[in-house]
């Protein structure tokens, strides 16, 4: 019993995806009078985004509650160990990944009915992908790890194409498809070099086995051991889209259907980034691999300048509005490497790193749910010339849009203020002046772009005859926007309990 | 210097090693491959028949979307005959893990069925 | 053959699949590309599981033959959704650098 409650808030969200794939398939369409339609799915987007919500939130409840019972107090989940870790750390990763999801779920299902894309596929999809990415944050092995970042994102590929007839959306998925799966054999081949190094494929086991490197009789090779380090941290940085692996994220941004996009700027990251500190830090722990003379510190160190420069400067000069917001998660990969950096010399580290996940997952999604609720069919807002003057004919739309705004540039009162401020503080503790010092250059460059929207949602009007923007009706948008709003500023306002949460999601592994 | 050098070694090697063993295949059936080429020989292939029609005669998309499915349900035997293998000795563990895959299995059945990815006519 | 024979055709086969991915410009050659790669991680699995004398390799092997078939599927759906779009499935993946 103590088992299936520690494992609820998979059960929960895992079952759930099979009863909302049959409650897609074996329901009534929704369709006028007249139309005839062979997709059990079709005109229902709304009840079935209503579903994957609902079951997203149950996950997320469940998590917190198994976190407050202690998963430590729970001995029967060593049967599912080191298979599925169940600690803190897993718990808070899957709440930041069942919030994302259902926010995600949620503006779906206000912008696929608005501009006619009727694939009611896109639910069970998301809360299939959703699996994959918890068990992804809770890998405590290389096959599951494998296992869960595939299902994850043969979830992600899909969603992407779903909308049918246009090739661009059809060429962003295949094209990332194709990378995604470049860069998962490229990790394959390094778990696999891992595993016939070490003997182990748990990465307790490998973390012991690489310690025990140097030692009389110990018969581990050290450079087997550095070449699977190489590969994995590749595959990982595609996942996390770090420069100078970060090619395809605008293009499948851009292509991908809003919502698509946002599930996967917030949930893809942000487990790619739970089980990047799980492996590094469990499997990769040994001193010799995590100091910043050698070993991982000083590679992640570059990937992590790179992309916030990189991100920054090029997110500046573009001329969409979602391309930016691609952009913006890229720096913010940035960002959250430079707390994953100084993981190798405080656990506290950890926890900066997942709260600043949180408090990005809350305002990309909110940002990119705002973008969508400026545009409506046939309109969708894209450019900076879309958002003209919507301020002052939309103000609740543009209101929070500049709240979800300061927030990704990190301003007070908001989430993403504390969230900064906690990853920076890390790495000035763990004496990391210079990322801690190139990461703030950044976050003010980062602000310009994010200020520019704004200048252009009060300052600007359109073009005259220039078509635009109309916002969007939705109860399902309002809903998402509203709730992300809260988590911002709950967080921002009064982030203590949260930081608490996130202090006791510390990896204990080490 | 030196140990940076013994630690990265292998690693060189075996990438040095790899690339060697392509290029050899590659340029050894570039340039050492006779070509006396014939309209006899540049032939399609077509099980020694003589080939009839041109290339690029369009397939049904229908075969994708049966095989695609013949494949996915397919594979998922990989994983049922360890388990048959092993059935007594993993009691009712195992038959009630086996069962829930197959239930999911099943699932993913009706759906394909339900959503007419099964009917040959449509 | 010892392991090291093994690893050494398993590197020649991920190599020919790299360079396959780098050079194919038709999407399905680049899928199949990646395919050889995977099964040049099969190839390193099982020997890696004969070294070690546990069945582990091998299982993890199967796993990863499955989720390849997944991989396969959802890719080959992926390029029929862009054959019907376009009518076309050369893809360049080193594009869009316009940035």
């Amino acid at each position: 019993m103590n088992l299936l409650f520690g494992l609820s808030p998979f059960l929960a969200v895992g079952v759930g995806a099979l009863l909302l794939m049959l409650a897609e398939a074996f329901g009534k369409p929704n369709v006028a009078p007249g139309v005839e339609t062979t997709d059990a799915g079709a005109g229902r987007a709304g009840e079935l985004a209503l579903g994957a919500a609902v079951i997203l939130v149950i996950g997320a409840v469940l998590s917190v509650a198994v976190w407050v019972a202690g998963p430590e107090s729970l001995p029967e989940l060593t049967q599912v160990a080191p298979h599925l870790v169940i600690d803190k750390f897993t718990l808070f990763f899957s709440f930041t990944l069942c919030v994302g999801g259902a926010l995600a779920a949620l503006l779906a299902g206000g912008y696929l009915p608005e501009h006619g894309i009727d694939r009611s596929e896109f639910f069970p999809l998301l809360l299939l992908s959703t699996v994959g990415a918890m068990a992804l944050s809770a890998a405590g092995d290389l096959l599951t790890l494998f296992v869960a970042l595939e299902t994850m994102s043969l979830g992600v590929y899909s969603l992407i194409g779903l909308r049918r007839g246009s090739p661009r959306a059809a060429e962003a998925a295949l094209k990332y498809f194709l990378l995604g799966s470049f860069a998962a054999a490229i990790m394959l081949f390094g778990l696999a070099l891992l595993y016939g190094a070490t003997g182990h494929t748990d990465l307790a086991g490998i973390g012991a086995a690489v310690r025990s490197i140097g030692s009389p009789g110990s018969t581990v090779s050290a450079g087997k051991i550095l070449i699977s380090l190489v590969l994995v941290l590749v595959g990982l940085a595609f996942k996390v889209s770090a420069v100078p692996f970060h090619q395809w994220t605008p293009d499948a941004y851009e292509g991908a259907p809003t919502p698509a996009a946002t599930y996967m700027a917030v949930a893809v990251k942000s487990a790619a980034f739970a089980v990047l500190l799980r492996v590094l830090l469990v499997g990769f722990g040994d001193e010799r691999l995590a100091s910043w003379g050698a070993g991982w510190p000083p590679a992640l160190a570059v990937l992590a300048v790179l992309s916030m420069t990189v991100a920054n400067l090029v997110a500046g000069r573009q001329e969409s509005v979602k391309r930016m917001l691609a952009y913006s998660s890229i720096a913010h990969a940035g960002y959250a490497l430079v707390g994953v950096v100084a993981a190798m010399r405080s656990p506290e580290a950890v926890s900066a790193v997942a709260f600043y996940l949180l408090a990005y997952t809350v305002s990309t999604a909110g940002a990119f749910g705002a973008l969508i609720l400026c545009g409506s069919r046939g309109a969708e807002a894209v450019s900076y010339e879309d958002l003209a003057g919507v301020g002052k004919r939309h103000p609740a739309a543009a209101l929070a849009f500049s709240l979800f705004l300061f927030s990704l540039a990190g301003l007070p009162p908001t989430a993403g203020f504390f969230g900064k401020l906690y990853v920076f503080r890390t790495a000035i503790d763990s004496g990391l002046y210079t990322l801690a010092i190139l990461g703030l250059v950044n976050s003010v460059i980062g602000a310009y772009y994010y200020l520019r929207v704004m200048v252009y949602l009060y300052m600007r009007e359109p073009a005259p005859g220039a078509p635009r923007a109309v916002t969007m009706r939705s109860g399902f948008v309002a809903t998402a926007l509203v709730a992300a709003a809260i988590f911002v500023l709950l967080l921002g306002m009064a982030p203590g309990f949260t930081l608490d949460m996130a202090s006791g999601a510390a990896l204990t592994a080490r | 210097m030196s140990e940076l050098v013994q630690v990265y070694l292998p690693m060189f090697l075996v990438f040095a090693v790899g690339a060697a063993i392509v290029a050899v295949f590659w340029l050894g059936g570039h340039y050492l491959g006779p070509k006396n080429p014939n309209p006899e020989k540049l032939q399609p292939y077509e099980c020694g028949n003589d080939s009839d029609g041109a290339r690029g005669v369009r397939m049904s998309v229908k075969f994708y979307l049966t095989a695609i499915l013949f494949v996915v349900f397919d594979i998922e035997a990989v994983f049922i005959y360890p388990w048959a293998v092993l059935f007594k000795g993993l009691g009712w563990t195992g038959f009630l893990t086996m069962l829930a895959f197959i239930a999911a299995l099943l699932v993913a059945l009706a759906y394909c069925w339900k959503k007419g990815a099964l009917e040959w006519e449509s | 053959m010892g392991l090291t024979g093994y690893l050494l055709l398993a590197a020649a086969l991920f190599s020919l699949g790299v360079f396959g991915v780098v050079t194919r410009r038709n999407a399905i050659g680049v899928l199949a590309s990646v395919e050889l790669m995977a099964n040049a991680v099969n190839l390193n699995l099982v020997a890696f599981s004969r070294h070690h004398a546990g069945p582990t390799g091998q299982v993890f092997a199967l796993f990863s033959i499955a989720l390849t078939v997944a991989e396969v599927v959802v890719g080959l759906a992926l390029v029929l959704l862009l054959f019907r779009a376009k009518g076309d499935v050369r893809i360049e993946l080193a594009s869009e650098l316009k940035d």
